[in-house]
C-alpha cells in the first residue's frame, strides 16, 4: 500500500512504454557513439528488421498470454516452411502468388493446430510438443526441398514488401504496423482476445465462465502458426531467397521481444503493443552492438545481461504494483 | 488491574498510506480467557490481530506482554515470546507430509542433537489425535498436506500453533473452511487450553461462534474500537449493531422466508443421480421462485451436486430436467446458455481473474452478446458492468482497476454479479458468504430474496446453519454423496439440521 512518491505517470510506467522510452535511449545512445547512427535511412532499415521479428513475434505473443506455461518453439521452423511453399509453388508466377499464400498460411495453421490438439487434449506440455514439433516442421522441409530449395521469389513481393510505399519507409514496416493495429484490436476488442486473458488469468475460473478452455488453446497455437508462415512471407519478400534455416534465429528473440515487451511469462498480462517495442529494442541492440564493433561473443554476453537487467526491473514494477 | 492482563495494546495506531487501518486501538487480552475481534471488512480487526502476532508493526501505542513492554519486529519473535497465530490463509507446504509441516520451523525433541524421530512421531500422533475422530483416514503424519482437504489442512495449521504451546493463541477466521463437528470439538479444545491459562483470541464473523466460545469481545469499526463487551451480557442484535453501527436491524429476519412459500407448480429443474463422482444415488427438484438448501458436513458432495448441475462434471450417470426438457450439460458453456449461473466456493481460484480488471471479470460470460460486427461494444459493456455495480453497491475505484483491489464482500459481489449480467434462471451457489464480512452478508441476503421474487430457482449449499435456516425454503442435508433428510417449514430447525448431517435418527425419548 505505501508506495514511494513516483514522479513518472503511471501509463508511462507500463512496461510498453519503458521498451519505447528505451528504444529511444538506444537511437540516441548508438548516435552519440557513432554520429550517423539515428540517421533517416538507417532509422528506416531498423524499422525493416524490427517488422520481420515483430510479425513472427505475433503468434508467440497470443501464445505466451494463453498461459499454461505456453509457448511455441515451433515458430522458426514454420517461418522456413512458410517461405518455400510460396518460393516453391509460384515459382516466381505472381498470379500464383495469391493461392500459395492461401496455402502457406493454411499449413502453418494446421502445424499450430496439432501443436494445439497435443497440448490442450494430450496435455503435452507446450516446451515439449513444440519442441518435437519444430523438429517434425523441419524434417518437412527437407523431405519437400530435398535440402535445396527449387523456385523462385515473384518480383510482385518485392514491390509489395522490400520496396518503399512513401517517404522511403519499405512495406513490411506498414505491414506490420497494420498487422498491430489489427491485433491489438483482437486482443482488447474481441470475444477471442477477452477469453484469451481469461485463460491465461485462471483456467478454472474461465472454464466455469462459460470458456470453452481446450478450444481457445487450440485456435490460438493455429493462430501462432498461421502467423509465423506469414512472417515467412514477408521474410521472402525481402530476401528474394530462401534457404533451410531461416527462420531458425528468429524463434527465441520472439520470446524476448515478447517478455521484453512486459508480456508476463506466466500468461494473462501485457499485450501486442508491448511486442512491438520489444522487437524495436532487441533490433536496436544488436544494431548498437554491431555499430560498436564488438565481437561476437561480446554482443552475445551484452545482448544477455541486457535482457536479464530489463526483466529485473519489470518484475520490480509488479511487486511495486501488486 | 493490568497485571491480570496477559496481552496488552494500548493506543496501536497503524496507517497504510492515506488508508487509516488503526486508530488508538486498545485492547487487552486476559489469562484462560477467549476474546473475540469483531469487525465488519476494513474494520482494523485483521490489523489489531497482526499488530499483537508482529506480523505488522504499528506506527504509534505500545504492546504489553506479561506486564512488560514488547516490540516485536517480525512474527518468529512474536513466536519466540509466546504468540502463536492461525490464518485462513494456509501456510502448509504441500510437499510435506503433516508431521513435518508441524515441526515445520521448530524442531521436535532432540537428543544428542539429533531429531528423535520416535519421540516426534509420538508427539505428532498425540496432537492428531485431538482431531482425529472429526477428520478422514488420511489425517496422519505421514500424508502429504497437500493430499488433505481443507478443512484438514486448516486442522494441521491449527495444531502447529498448538505444537508451541503458547501463551496467547490467535485464531483468525480459522474456523472459516472447518464443519460442523470439527468447530465443535475446536472449541472444546480451547475450553481446555483456557483452563491451562492460554488467552486465546478469535477473528470471526460467524455470530454463532461469538456466542458459544467467546467470553469477551471487542467491536471495531473504521479502525476504531468501539465497544467492549462481556458476552454473557449482551446480544446477538447488540453485536451487530456495534459492528454496522446502524441501528440494530436483524440480520436474521427471515425476510427472504416472508413472502408466501414457492408455488408447487411444475419444477423449474430436477436431476436424478445413479451414480457420480461423490454423488450416491440422488434426486432433487428445484421450482421457480424457491431457494434450495443444501446441508450437511463439509465435503459429503454438496460442491459436485451445484458442478454437475453446471455441467461442470461431466461423465457421471445422471438425466437432468430443465423445465420438464431433458438435457445433457456437457460444458459450463452449455449450462450457462440454459439459463443456469454458478458461483464457487473457492472465490480466488475458481472465481476470479486476479490479474484482470473488474470489468473483465463481470464480463467474463456475457462477451459474445456485446459483438458489434467484429469488434465488442466497450461503451456497452461498460455500462451493463456499472449497473449490475450499483444495483450490488459495489465498493470500487474505476471499472479498469484490477480486481484484487476489491475487499473480499466486493470481489465476491463481482463473482455474483458476472452471473446478473446474464438474467439467469437458476442460480447454483457454493457457500457464497464464506468470509465476507456482516454487511456484505446482510447485503447478500436482501439480493437473494429479489431475485428469488423474481422467479428464480437458486440452490444454495452454505456451511453456517443459520444461513440454511433462515433463508432456504427446504433444505437437503447431505451425508456421504446422499440425500439424508428434506426439511422444510416446522422440520427446519436446528436440531434437526444437526441430527440429519451427522446421519443421526430421531431422538426416541421425545416420541410417544
Amino acid at each position: 500500500m505505501t508506495r514511494p512518491p513516483n514522479p513518472l505517470p503511471t501509463l508511462l510506467r507500463t512496461p510498453p512504454m519503458i521498451a519505447v522510452g528505451l528504444a529511444v535511449l538506444l537511437l540516441l545512445l548508438g548516435e552519440l557513439v557513432r554520429p550517423g547512427f539515428a540517421d533517416y535511412g538507417q532509422v528506416t532499415n531498423i524499422l525493416r528488421i524490427a517488422a520481420f521479428l515483430g510479425i513472427v513475434a505475433i503468434g508467440q505473443t497470443l501464445v505466451i498470454l494463453s498461459g499454461g506455461e505456453g509457448i511455441d518453439l515451433s515458430v522458426g521452423a514454420v517461418v522456413t516452411l512458410g517461405a518455400i511453399i510460396i518460393y516453391r509453388f509460384t515459382g516466381g508466377s505472381d498470379a500464383l502468388l495469391l493461392p500459395a499464400l492461401l496455402i502457406a498460411l493454411g499449413v502453418g495453421f494446421l502445424i499450430g493446430l496439432v501443436n494445439g490438439v497435443g497440448i490442450a487434449w494430450v496435455k503435452i506440455p507446450p516446451l515439449v510438443m513444440t519442441l518435437g514439433m519444430m523438429g517434425v516442421v523441419k524434417g518437412l522441409i527437407l523431405v519437400y526441398t530435398g535440402g535445396r530449395p527449387q523456385g523462385a521469389t515473384p518480383p510482385v513481393m518485392k514491390s509489395i514488401i522490400s520496396d518503399p510505399w512513401v517517404l522511403g519507409i519499405p512495406g513490411d514496416v506498414f505491414i506490420w504496423v497494420i498487422l498491430g493495429v489489427g491485433v491489438t484490436l483482437l486482443l482488447q476488442r474481441t470475444a477471442y482476445g477477452k477469453a484469451l486473458y481469461a485463460i491465461g488469468s485462471n483456467r478454472t475460473t474461465a472454464r466455469l465462465s462459460g470458456v470453452r478452455v481446450e478450444r481457445m488453446l487450440i485456435l490460438t497455437y493455429a493462430l501462432s502458426g498461421m502467423f509465423s508462415a506469414l512472417g515467412g512471407f514477408v521474410l521472402l519478400g525481402y530476401l528474394q531467397n530462401v534457404f533451410i534455416n531461416l527462420g531458425d534465429p528468429y524463434t527465441l528473440p520472439t520470446i524476448a521481444a515478447v517478455v521484453v515487451g512486459g508480456t508476463a511469462l506466466a500468461g494473462g498480462m501485457g499485450g501486442y503493443a508491448g511486442t512491438m517495442a520489444g522487437a524495436l529494442v532487441l533490433t536496436l541492440v544488436s544494431s548498437l552492438l554491431i555499430t560498436l564493433g564488438l565481437p561476437e561473443f561480446g554482443r552475445q554476453i551484452t545482448y544477455g545481461l541486457i535482457l536479464l537487467v530489463l526483466l529485473a526491473v519489470y518484475g520490480r514494477e509488479r511487486r511495486l504494483r501488486g | 488491574m493490568s497485571e491480570t492482563l496477559l496481552l496488552q495494546a494500548q493506543r496501536v495506531s497503524k496507517r497504510y498510506g492515506a488508508t487509516i487501518a488503526l486508530q488508538e486501538a486498545s485492547f487487552g487480552l486476559r489469562k484462560g480467557e477467549v476474546h473475540a475481534l469483531l469487525g465488519a471488512n476494513g474494520s482494523g480487526k485483521s490489523t489489531l490481530a497482526k499488530v499483537v502476532a508482529g506480523v505488522v508493526a504499528p506506527d504509534g501505542g505500545e504492546i504489553w506482554l506479561g506486564g512488560q513492554a514488547v516490540r516485536f519486529r517480525n512474527p518468529l519473535e512474536a513466536r519466540a515470546a509466546g504468540i502463536a497465530v492461525v490464518y485462513q490463509e494456509l501456510s502448509l507446504v504441500e510437499d510435506l507430509s503433516v508431521q513435518d509441516n508441524l515441526w515445520l520451523g521448530h524442531e521436535p525433541p532432540a537428543r544428542f542433537g539429533r531429531v528423535d524421530a520416535r519421540a516426534a512421531r509420538a508427539r505428532t500422533e498425540a496432537l492428531l489425535g485431538l482431531f482425529e475422530d472429526v477428520a478422514g483416514p488420511r489425517f496422519a503424519p505421514e500424508t502429504l498436506a497437500g493430499e488433505l482437504p481443507p478443512d484438514e489442512r486448516q486442522l494441521v495449521e491449527i495444531l502447529k500453533a498448538v505444537s508451541l504451546e503458547p501463551r496467547v493463541l490467535v485464531l483468525d477466521e480459522a474456523t472459516a473452511s472447518l464443519d460442523g463437528r470439527q468447530v465443535e470439538r475446536l472449541f472444546g479444545l480451547v475450553g481446555e487450553w483456557k483452563a491451562r491459562g492460554w488467552g486465546i483470541v478469535i477473528v470471526t464473523h460467524r455470530m454463532e461462534e461469538i456466542f458459544r466460545v467467546a467470553d469477551r469481545a471487542t467491536v471495531l469499526r473504521n479502525g476504531q474500537v468501539v465497544g467492549e463487551v462481556r458476552i454473557g451480557e449482551t446480544s446477538r442484535e447488540e453485536l451487530i449493531g456495534l459492528i454496522s453501527g446502524e441501528a440494530s436491524r436483524a440480520l436474521h429476519s427471515a425476510e427472504a422466508r416472508a413472502s408466501a412459500p414457492a408455488r408447487r407448480t411444475s419444477p423449474l429443474l430436477s436431476l436424478r443421480v445413479r451414480r457420480g463422482r461423490k454423488l450416491r444415488g440422488l434426486e432433487l427438484e428445484v421450482y421457480p421462485g424457491e431457494i434450495l438448501g443444501l446441508g450437511g458436513l463439509h465435503g459429503q458432495g454438496q460442491s459436485e451436486l451445484l458442478l454437475s448441475l453446471f455441467g461442470a462434471l461431466p461423465g457421471q450417470d445422471l438425466s437432468l430436467r430443465l423445465e420438464g426438457q431433458p438435457r445433457a450439460f456437457r460444458h459450463p458453456s452449455e449450462a450457462m446458455r440454459a439459463g443456469l449461473a454458478y458461483v464457487p466456493g473457492d472465490r480466488n481460484r475458481e472465481g476470479l481473474l486476479a490479474a484482470r480488471s473488474i470489468l473483465e471479470n463481470f464480463l467474463l460470460p456475457s462477451w459474445k452478446s456485446y459483438h458489434r460486427g467484429p469488434l465488442l461494444d466497450l461503451g456497452q459493456a461498460r455500462r451493463a458492468a456499472l449497473e449490475v455495480g450499483e444495483k450490488l453497491k459495489l465498493k470500487f475505484g474505476a471499472l479498469d482497476d484490477r480486481v484484487t483491489s476489491l475487499s473480499g464482500g466486493n470481489a465476491q459481489k463481482v463473482v455474483l454479479g458476472k452471473w446478473l449480467l446474464r438474467s439467469p434462471r437458476v442460480l447454483l451457489l457454493d457457500d457464497p458468504t464464506k468470509g465476507i464480512d456482516v454487511g456484505a452478508k446482510a447485503e447478500f441476503y436482501q439480493l437473494l430474496a429479489e431475485l428469488r421474487a423474481q422467479g428464480l430457482g437458486v440452490v444454495f449449499y452454505s456451511s453456517d446453519d443459520d444461513e440454511l435456516l433462515s433463508l432456504c425454503d427446504r433444505v437437503l442435508v447431505l451425508l456421504e454423496g446422499r440425500i439424508t433428510a428434506e426439511l422444510s417449514h416446522a422440520e427446519l430447525t436446528r436440531d434437526r439440521l444437526i441430527r440429519a448431517s451427522l446421519g443421526v435418527k430421531e431422538v426416541v425419548s421425545g416420541e410417544p
